[in-house]
């Protein structure tokens, strides 16, 4: 494992306790799991993804992914509804280890209340978080 | 609270390797390096690995009633067991096989390596040395024999996989003579470590060693004990003379995965406290020819032939990578095609080498007759205890309470495997 300090946490994402990020895309907003996430779970070899359309409330399970290790459960940073998923994962799951934050997004949310991301955590915050653990 | 993780002597070389870490056996042990368990796992199938394996606990037996002991404690007939003709075990040979409670359950299991005539090397999992000791130890009442836990004067690397034969050919001191005769399940051991012993079995600069024919992958492959204090010399020299053959370090997700391909237990999971019978390691029983009985008597071999609380093991494999999560406090549950619950999961991961073609059938990454284009991404396999005899073939659901995976019982998961296979053949393959 790599230590906190050199861990990817970019300044323009928000984060959450279960270690999600999500990021202002337009009205729309891009999701996924942060580098320690990735990291914690090792060689990422499937992505389980909900249908378009379909709506969830903040913090409920919207898919999984699964490494060699373990199969974690997906939360949702904010209740919204997926307005799309990451075709390339299907493929290429492992660039969600390679790129959590880009190439390795996970889905776009069109959030029912725009103002939820305000309740998402900042880096700093993020970064206790981590430090905690 | 549990006490501080232990650390093998190669800790901060796994550190150095950035290997990620996790506790097992009481040890903290890296489960995978920044290669990811992926590429370790296929490493070990097409080319080498190299594990640390040190935090296994290895007790010696020895006296004048050492054979009696075992064969008293053991689940193996050491006097019946070695080779295809059920030979006696003799020096130089090792024998894999299960300590057992009188209820018949596994207290661990072992790989015994005869030293010399009543002298063996019993090695057992991570943390059971004391355990194993003291049961051995209560079984040999006033026997004429030691028992000695050796766990922490021995250091030991796993190197695994085909092109394990090249590395070794390129880094031991006499290699022709060391591999000579060197079948699956015999070692040969350096005289400065076990002085009785003939011939010299050095690595690189000088590092004596045991060097066995054996390991826990389904791969070709050799453990290799030293000294603790040689321990980070050897696994540097290794890694550094296996460049070209692309050799890497290995962590316990690999090991884990590998294992549960080659259809080999873990102790604790898929082996544990119920009878250590109807399971896939009949090799490790002593039955007797016709199968009705055993050869021997030993402790817990009453508990074995009494059919009144007998579960029934068997491996199978699924249809695609999707695993399920096995958790101890609430068991996945196994339904047959009726949707009646007949038994739980033990393991269940995913072997990244194997797929399968159209009609079905499973192929390894190194399988010969493999379909062309052959990419496998990985089949969801390991092991279940049912209430009832397994049918070969037979499919099941496994249900962990979120997801439901089909999977097929299997004799055998991942084909083609090359632990058994004759050393000149892999020379041939991989010259």
């Amino acid at each position: 494992m790599r230590p906190v300090d050199e861990l990817i946490l970019p300044d323009d994402v928000g984060y959450t306790e279960n270690h999600e990020w999500a990021r202002k895309d337009g009205s729309a907003m891009v999701a996924g799991i942060t580098d320690y996430a990735q990291e914690e779970l090792g060689d990422i070899v499937y992505v389980e993804l909900p249908e378009i359309g379909q709506s969830f409330e903040k913090g409920a399970e919207f898919g999984t992914v699964e490494s060699v290790k373990a199969v974690a459960e997906l939360y949702m940073p904010v209740a919204g509804e997926i307005a799309g998923t990451n075709p390339e994962l299907e493929n290429r799951p492992d660039l969600v280890n390679e790129d959590p934050y880009g190439r390795g997004w996970l889905v776009m949310i069109r959030p029912a209340d725009p103002g939820e991301m305000q309740s998402l955590m900042d880096k700093a915050t993020y970064y206790n978080l981590l430090k905690g653990l | 609270m549990s006490p501080e993780p232990k650390q093998t002597p190669l800790f901060q070389r796994h550190r150095q390797l950035g290997a990620n870490f996790s506790v097992f056996g009481g040890y903290r042990m890296p489960l995978w390096y920044r290669s990811g368990a992926k590429t370790e796992h296929l490493a070990v199938i097409c080319r080498a690995g190299l594990f640390d394996t040190s935090h296994m606990a290895a007790l010696r037996v020895s006296g004048p009633e050492a054979l009696g002991l075992l064969q008293q404690c053991c689940t193996r007939d050491l006097e019946r067991c070695f080779g295809r003709d059920k030979r006696p075990l003799m020096p130089g040979g090792t024998a894999y096989g299960a300590y057992l409670n009188e209820s018949g359950g596994v207290i661990d299991d072992t790989l015994i390596y005869q030293l010399a005539h009543q002298d063996y090397l019993s090695v057992v999992n991570a943390g059971q040395g004391a355990l194993v000791s003291d049961h051995l130890r209560t079984a040999a009442g006033n026997s004429r024999l030691d028992v000695t836990d050796l766990t922490d004067q021995m250091g030991k690397l796993d190197l695994q996989g085909p092109a394990s034969v090249a590395i070794l050919i390129k880094t031991l001191e006499n290699p022709g003579n060391v591999l000579e005769g060197l079948s699956f399940f015999s070692f040969k051991v350096d005289p400065e470590l076990f002085p009785g012993s003939q011939t010299r079995v050095r690595l690189g600069e000088n590092i004596p060693l045991m060097l066995s024919r054996s390991g826990y992958t389904g791969e070709m492959g050799f453990e290799l004990f030293v000294r603790p204090q040689d321990l980070t010399t050897a696994w540097d020299y290794l890694l550094a003379a296996g460049q070209k053959e692309e050799l890497i370090s290995c962590g316990l997700a690999a090991r884990d995965s590998l294992r549960t391909g080659a259809g080999l237990p873990l102790s604790h999971q898929d082996i544990g406290d119920w009878p250590f019978i109807h399971h896939p390691w009949h090799i490790a029983l002593p039955f007797s020819p016709d199968g009705t009985g055993f050869t021997k008597q030993f402790i817990g071999s009453r508990a074995l032939l009494d059919p009144d609380r007998h579960f029934y093991t068997c491996a199978f494999v699924g249809y695609d990578l999707r695993k399920i999560t096995v958790s101890e406090t609430a068991p996945p549950q196994v339904l047959d095609s009726a949707g009646k619950s007949v038994g739980i999961v033990l393991t269940c991961v995913t072997d990244m080498a194997i797929g399968r073609d159209s009609g079905g059938r499973v192929y390894s990454v190194r399988s010969p007759g493999k379909p062309q284009g052959f990419e496998p991404r990985g089949l969801c396999c390991g092991f279940l205890r049912l209430d009832r005899p397994p049918e070969t073939g037979e499919l099941v659901s496994l249900n962990d309470g979120r997801r439901k995976v089909k999977a097929e019982l299997t004799r055998d998961i991942r084909p083609d495997r090359s632990a058994g296979w004759d050393i000149n053949r892999i020379i041939e393959e991989f010259s």
